[in-house]
């Protein structure tokens, strides 16, 4: 079963930073019932303190979650930016920060498959070309079709 | 025979981040001819877990707040495989200030 869907996929995001990235991103999980109304401060207030921006290559990413008590069904929405947007770095200090274009928000409800997805995403934030393609893409289609490429 | 570690690794949750590494870290250095052992916990618990056994080094992907007295290495490149060796190379280089 993929928990990606077409719905929870925004092109051209025109966020401004971080917060409002993730904001719009949890606004569709949240219309479609993947999260509880609990969700977005759960995640907003965790960013804060365990930030998730990555450095990777060709562009960086972010992937923001939180603890799965905030989740109904498990889904990852994705945003692809249209500037990039600050996040703070992983494992870095308060002003730390790197210039994301591609943010991958995760709702996991099974315990057993944070770790699957976790590993599985790892292996998409490898792939320079396959992050160069979403970063490039146009429509929600090819989005989903990279994604599931990797059996997420 | 094997030379043992014992690793805490630290992530925010205590447990998805912090036992990648520890698995990918058993998987690395069991190549360089170590047995790792490996503790996983959230920041919060670390001062904690320190005082219950020989802990060689601390792998993190969130800040860990404090001052300790063994080294503590950034693996948030680790985690991501953009900085794999870099890392490797740093932990290869404290163990061998440790003697071991």
């Amino acid at each position: 079963m993929t928990i990606l869907s077409k719905d929870l996929v925004i092109i051209g995001c025109k966020a401004i930073d971080g917060d409002e990235v993730i904001s719009g991103l949890a606004r569709l999980l949240e219309s479609e019932g993947y999260v509880k109304d609990t969700y977005l401060k759960a995640v907003l207030d965790r960013e804060k303190i365990y930030p998730t921006g990555l450095f990777t290559m060709p562009v960086n990413v972010a992937m923001p979650h939180t603890d799965s008590t905030h989740v109904n069904k498990s889904a990852i929405a994705i945003a692809v930016l249209d500037k990039p947007v600050k996040f703070n770095k992983m494992g870095g200090g308060a002003d730390d920060s790197l210039d994301v274009s591609l943010v991958f928000l995760l709702a996991i409800k099974d315990p057993k498959l944070i770790m699957e997805t976790l590993m599985k995403l790892m292996t998409v934030f490898q792939d320079k070309e396959l992050l160069e393609n979403l970063s490039l893409a146009k429509t929600k289609d090819e989005i989903i079709h990279y994604m599931s490429k990797l059996g997420i | 025979m094997k030379t043992q570690l014992k690793v805490l690794t630290v992530c925010g949750s205590g447990t998805v981040s912090s036992n990648m590494i520890a698995s990918k870290l058993r998987d690395r250095l069991g190549e360089y001819g170590y047995d790792v052992k490996t503790i996983e916990v959230m920041p919060g618990a670390v001062s904690s877990a320190l005082t219950s056994g020989d802990f060689d080094f601390i792998a993190y992907t969130s800040p860990i707040q404090g001052t300790f007295d063994i080294p503590t290495i950034n693996a948030v490149g680790f985690l991501t495989g953009f900085g794999d060796d870099e890392f490797i190379e740093e932990v290869l280089t404290a163990l061998k200030k440790l003697g071991k």
